[in-house]
Parts: C-alpha cells; sequence; structure tokens
C-alpha cells in the first residue's frame, strides 16, 4: 500500500460476478441464441449460422468487442471451429483472432500448454518436463501421454482440435412448453387445420394440467412443405388450459393460414407459464364463482378479436394535468388503490384536442361572459372557476411548461343548459395575448 | 254487459303480457323512485333482459355527453355487482368524470371498436356474458335485425343494453334518427338543463337534464327534468324538478316543446 498510495481495493464477491456474468450471458443472445456459462469469466457462444446477419464473422466479432468495450467491459474473444480452440485463442492468442475453418492446429501450437484447460496438476507437471508449447505436445505419441497425464490431457487436445465432440451447457434450454403434431400426409383442407388447432391445444392442455400450470400465451404455427412457418397467437387475461376455449380463440384466425402444397407439422408454444391451482368443476353455475372468472372469457374473445390496445379499463394516474391523469390498464389487473378527486368536476367526456374558441370576458381574470364554439354563439349564465392548472415542469422545456402554459379552467352553464368546461391559457400582462379553449363537456 | 270494461281491459292486458313473456322469469325493473315516472312503464320500471335507446338532442347528437351522464346514472343501481362494458368508436370517455357521478369506474371495461358492426356484434358479445351487469354501445340507429340480436342477447342473461345513438364526428346532421321501427323497450331523448345554482353564492348546481321518453313498449311517453342526487342520498340517482308539459301535447304543438 505505501508504493501504491491511491490503489482502490475491493474484495472479490463471487455471488455478484456470477450474478453479472449471467447477464451478461443474456445480453449476449442478441448474437445468437445458444450462449453457454464457462467456468467464471467466459462465455460460448455458438455462432453457427448467424454471423451472416453481421455480414461475416469478423464484423460480427468487431461489433461484440466494441459494444463490450463501451460499455467498459474487458474483454477478449476469438472465431474457432471448436469451444476449445476459441478458448484457447481468446485467453492467449492474439485479441480478436480467427481462426479459418479446419486451421485451428496451425495457431494452437505456439501457445502454451495452460491454453489446452487442462487441471491444475498437468499444468504445473508439463512445464517442468520441459513441454511449454502445445507444438511440443503434439510431436510426442499419444499413448505415453495418456499413460502419464491421464486421458484428460488427450481428451482436451483433441476437444481443441475438433477430434472429439464437446458438449456446452446452454443457458437457455429449450422451452419445455412446446409440442408437435406430425403428419404421415400433409394436410391443407380448412376443417382439417380446425381439428389439428384443436388436437395440438389439449396435447399442450394436458401437459400443463398434469404439471399444475397455466400459460397465459399460445402459439399454434402451421409449418409448411416447403419450410414456410405461419403461426397464429392467442392471449388470455388470465392463466388457463382449457383446451376448448383455446381453440375458440384460435379457429377465427385460420383464414390468414395460407397451406400452399400441404402443411407437415404443426407446432404449439406456451409462453408466460404460472402455476395454477385446480378449480373445482362448479356444481353452481353463478354462485361462488368471482367477477374475473366470469368476465375472463369475454376480455379474452374481446383481445384475441380486437387487439390488445382496444380493450382497457381507465385507472387513476398520478398527475393534475387532465389528459394525463387516467392510465389503461388491462381490464382485469388488480384494482387501483387511489381514486380521482371527487371535489374538482371533471367533464364526462374530454376532448382529444382542446378545440379553439373565442370568447369574450370582462375583466382578465374572469370567466367568459359569451363564447363561439363550432359556429355557434353561448352566453354564459352561471360558471364556476377558475382552476389553475399548470404544466409539469419536470416534463419539458421551459417554454413548453412556463407561465405561457398555466391553464385557468371555468366550469361554465349556457342558457340552454350545456355544460362546458373551458380554460384560457397563458396570463394577461405577459405580451402574449391569452387564447380560450374548450377541453371537454359536463353531462 | 256484465263484466266492466275496464276489468276485461284488464285482463286481456295480462294476456298479453303473458304471450310476451313466454317462458322467461319476469326479470327485476330499475325505477327511478317517483311514480310520476316509474307509472310509465308497465312493470313500474325499466326491465332488466332489455334494450333501451338513448339519443341526444341538438348539439348533443353528436358530442353525446348528457346522454353519457344520464345513462351512467341511470346503471349506476345495477352496477353493485357485475361489470359494465362500455364501446365506443371515439376514445372521448373521460373516466374521471363518471367517477364523479358515482359510477363505478373500476368495473368499467372501455372497449373501441373500428366500426358500426363491431360496436354492435361487442355489444351482444358482452351482453350475453355472465357477469356483465350492463352493457353500453355508442352507435348510429341499428337496423331492425342487429336490434332484435340485440335483444335476444339481453334476453339471455337479463343484462340491461343500452344504444346511445351518435353521429360520428363531422357526419351528417340528423340522418341517424330516421330509423322507424325498433325492438328496443324504450327510447329516450336527453338535453341538458339549466342547473339550480346554490343559494349562498356563485357556482354551478347539481346538473340537471331535460328528459324526454319518447316510446315505451306497453308503457306512456313522458318528459320531465331531472336532477342529479348524490350516491349517498338513498338509492335512486335522479330527483324529480318538474314535470314538462304532456309529452303527446308536446309533441303536436312543437312550440310547447320549448317550454322547458
Amino acid at each position: 500500500m505505501a508504493l501504491v498510495p491511491d490503489l482502490v481495493t475491493a474484495d472479490h464477491d463471487p455471488q455478484a460476478d456470477r450474478a453479472a456474468l449471467e447477464a451478461l450471458s443474456d445480453w449476449c443472445v442478441r448474437f445468437s441464441p445458444a450462449v453457454a456459462i464457462d467456468g467464471d469469466d467466459g462465455l460460448f457462444l455458438d455462432i453457427t449460422g448467424t454471423d451472416h446477419l453481421w455480414g461475416g464473422e469478423a464484423a460480427m466479432l468487431a461489433d461484440l468487442l466494441a459494444r463490450l468495450k463501451r460499455w467498459g467491459v474487458p474483454a477478449r474473444a476469438a472465431i474457432a471451429d471448436t469451444p476449445g480452440a476459441a478458448w484457447a485463442l481468446a485467453r492467449f492468442g492474439e485479441d480478436g483472432e480467427i481462426a479459418p475453418p479446419g486451421g485451428q492446429r496451425a495457431l494452437l501450437a505456439d501457445l502454451p500448454v495452460a491454453a489446452l484447460r487442462l487441471d491444475e496438476m498437468a499444468t504445473a507437471q508439463l512445464p517442468r518436463l520441459g513441454l511449454f508449447r502445445i507444438a511440443q505436445l503434439l510431436g510426442l505419441p499419444r499413448a505415453q501421454l495418456a499413460r502419464r497425464f491421464g486421458l484428460h490431457l488427450t481428451l482436451r487436445l483433441d476437444q481443441a482440435l475438433g477430434a472429439a465432440g464437446e458438449a456446452l451447457v446452454f443457458r437457455r434450454p429449450a422451452n419445455p412448453w412446446f409440442d408437435r403434431l406430425a403428419f404421415a400426409e400433409p394436410i391443407s383442407a380448412p376443417d382439417d387445420l380446425a381439428r389439428v388447432v384443436g388436437d395440438v391445444t389439449a396435447l399442450i392442455c394436458r401437459r400443463l394440467e398434469a404439471e399444475g400450470q397455466g400459460a397465459r400465451r399460445f402459439e399454434v404455427v402451421f409449418h409448411r412443405l416447403d419450410g414456410r412457418a405461419m403461426p397464429v397467437r392467442a392471449g388470455l387475461a388470465r392463466p388457463g388450459r382449457d383446451a376448448k376455449r383455446l381453440t375458440r380463440l384460435l379457429l377465427p384466425k385460420l383464414d390468414v393460414i395460407d397451406p400452399g402444397f400441404g402443411i407437415e407439422v404443426v407446432t404449439v408454444f406456451a409462453g408466460d407459464v404460472e402455476p395454477l391451482t385446480a378449480v373445482q368443476a362448479r356444481l353452481d353455475a353463478e354462485a361462488g364463482t368471482g367477477l374475473d372468472e366470469t368476465l375472463a372469457p369475454l376480455v379474452d374473445r374481446l383481445i384475441n378479436r380486437l387487439g390488445d390496445n382496444r380493450v382497457w379499463r381507465a385507472d387513476p394516474h398520478e398527475s393534475h394535468v387532465p389528459e394525463r391523469s387516467v392510465i389503461r390498464r388491462a381490464p382485469l389487473a388488480s384494482p387501483p388503490g387511489q381514486t380521482w378527486d371527487r371535489e374538482r368536476p371533471r367533464p364526462v367526456r374530454l376532448f382529444k384536442r382542446p378545440e379553439a374558441i373565442t370568447a369574450m370576458a370582462k375583466l382578465p381574470d374572469d370567466p367568459p361572459v359569451q363564447f363561439h364554439w363550432r359556429g355557434r354563439p353561448h352566453r354564459v349564465r352561471r360558471a364556476e372557476g377558475p382552476e389553475r392548472i399548470g404544466q409539469e415542469w419536470w416534463r419539458g422545456d421551459f417554454d413548453d411548461t412556463g407561465p405561457g402554459r398555466i391553464r385557468d379552467y371555468y366550469r361554465v352553464e349556457d342558457e340552454a343548459g350545456g355544460r362546458f368546461w373551458i380554460f384560457r391559457q397563458g396570463l394577461f400582462g405577459t405580451g402574449e395575448e391569452p387564447k380560450w379553449w374548450i377541453h371537454g363537456l359536463f353531462g | 254487459m256484465a263484466v266492466p270494461r275496464e276489468a276485461r281491459l284488464a285482463a286481456l292486458k295480462g294476456q298479453i303480457a303473458a304471450l310476451e313473456a313466454g317462458t322467461r322469469t319476469p326479470s327485476p325493473v330499475l325505477a327511478f323512485g317517483n311514480p310520476a315516472i316509474d307509472g310509465c312503464f308497465p312493470g313500474g320500471g325499466l326491465p332488466s333482459g332489455c334494450w333501451h335507446e338513448v339519443m341526444g338532442a341538438g348539439l348533443e347528437d353528436e358530442t353525446s355527453a348528457a346522454p353519457a351522464a344520464f345513462v351512467a346514472l341511470l346503471t349506476r343501481p345495477l352496477l353493485k355487482a357485475g361489470a359494465v362494458v362500455w364501446v365506443m368508436r371515439r376514445t372521448d370517455l373521460f373516466a374521471p368524470g363518471l367517477a364523479g357521478f358515482g359510477f363505478p369506474t373500476g368495473r368499467l371495461i372501455q372497449v373501441k371498436a373500428r366500426d358500426e358492426a363491431e360496436v354492435l356484434s361487442v355489444l351482444e358479445d358482452a351482453l350475453s356474458t355472465v357477469g356483465v351487469a350492463a352493457a353500453i354501445g355508442e352507435a348510429e340507429a341499428p337496423e331492425l335485425k342487429a336490434g332484435r340480436r340485440l335483444q335476444l342477447a339481453c334476453e339471455k342473461r337479463g343484462s340491461f343494453g343500452v344504444l346511445l345513438h351518435r353521429r360520428p364526428y363531422g357526419g351528417p346532421a340528423g340522418r341517424a334518427q330516421t330509423v322507424s321501427g325498433s325492438s328496443s323497450f324504450s327510447r329516450w331523448r336527453i338535453a341538458g338543463a339549466p342547473s339550480q345554482p346554490p343559494p349562498d353564492g356563485p357556482g354551478l348546481g347539481s346538473p340537471r337534464w331535460r328528459v324526454e321518453l319518447e316510446r315505451c313498449r306497453g308503457g306512456r311517453s313522458g318528459a320531465w327534468v331531472l336532477e342529479s342526487s348524490e350516491a349517498e342520498h338513498g338509492p335512486h340517482p335522479f330527483r324529480l324538478v318538474s314535470q314538462l308539459a304532456d309529452h303527446d301535447l308536446a309533441a303536436a304543438e312543437p312550440g310547447l316543446r320549448r317550454a322547458g
């Protein structure tokens, strides 16, 4: 410490290291779906068939390293035919080395024997015998090597050179909620497709039921003879595994499926799987069921027919700006904790955009005595207000939220009994003339 | 002439009612709590298991604010249990405003439909679902067949259906209201009415509406000025302020209709 007074020390935290590595491996999925964690400090990416998306292995590797560098993650990488060779090149070779197909033997020859992922004993023993480089090992008879250092050494050697296979444990296992139906003869008739949807959903629902799970997302994919895959999807408001209900949701969507020369395989995938306790098939049709259970099928039907964003429940949101005081939630989400302030009257219809009106007011801060809206005059009989609502200054530029944007809302009633919510934007005496707008209608 | 004329008429009415009801059990009615209004309906109130048309007068034909407020108040007593589905094409319904009328917005499911036909079919779907106490749709006047379908959907679960007649923005005025026959139970026309200001000071009083019951199956028509009453003040959402001139007379002499 005396030699380097400004040395920063930190305790080794293996768990945090591991968590960070896992996070990194999840991020690496953007490069390849198959990512395996190696030891404490390494990742294997199986990039077979994905490098062309970046325009070649070199470009892909450069992209990966550049992104990691930008985040301050010190990293070295290499690409080779085998995990063993890539491991060795990344740690002991030149950074960013790409071994040409079948060319790892030449590149590995110069590396130290530690590059072979050997156990501790062999790594210590080999240099003592004068074997420093992998090239020296390659020159020795295999039988003697195996007798002296165990089969482990030759296995690692073979794995690096591609003579022996190596199984990697990828972090993302294939989804277990997946099933398929293959046909001896390709099918194409609409009736067959409909029947198959029923069969395949029944297959996955039976499995879900056996394991006490339910899913909220289902996807049935039709694989055509020519290799095209056509998915149809259905979502549920609450987890379920009722094959009949699912089939009813999926069937109306089948008309987009073009069977072409025929469909040979149908797969089904269940997503958002969560435990679902078994419910008793009820004895009484109406009593004893929650509101959600009876409404869920309706919400599902509507969402699957119209789309996710067309069915909602309006919940309070903490904002005093009227157009932001409502937030859209899923209809069956847990109920909101707060409510709107009943003391502040709000209109039944709120226009998406306030409409400009021309108003006449006696005094600067008075409500108007008359205003024109949509070409008709309205004489104000009674008025209430103002309720001053400023813009949220933390949201944007000063110009967007400054005094010019302050709104003074009045609730006015005209002689015919129409009740309007109008506001004046801006203040008198600031140079700019305030403008009048109508923002909504009270019933 | 042993049997008086009145009694024979009552017996005949009973027979017709039995024919109309078929095997259905009589559905509960939604009463206004005032004999002047409830007397217009055959069952002493608006029955569930039927659908009702509500339209706005004048500009309200397109903005549909007063009708929406009226419907929210009208259905409020129904929503003690069960959800309400509101189907619309324009999403200018503002939940805080409905909450101000004591409407349970936590159980309000809003649906945005793409066209008229979809409004009606979603409405039909909602009405025939268990757990939906009332369903409200905003559309132009439906055809006779669509109306029949709505009626069948209402009868299935005894739910309360409302169709808010609403002209699309910028659409031609006064066209939609010309559909003559309809299978709805009742037809209402709603307009705002000047409120009674609080005696001590400025401001607006409780909202009031000019409510016309234009048509009611097996009942009478009528016109009233109603005022909203707070949710805490008893079970009925409306308070009768005044009865307008008899509706039949008013329709015959248009000059009288403005009297309110």
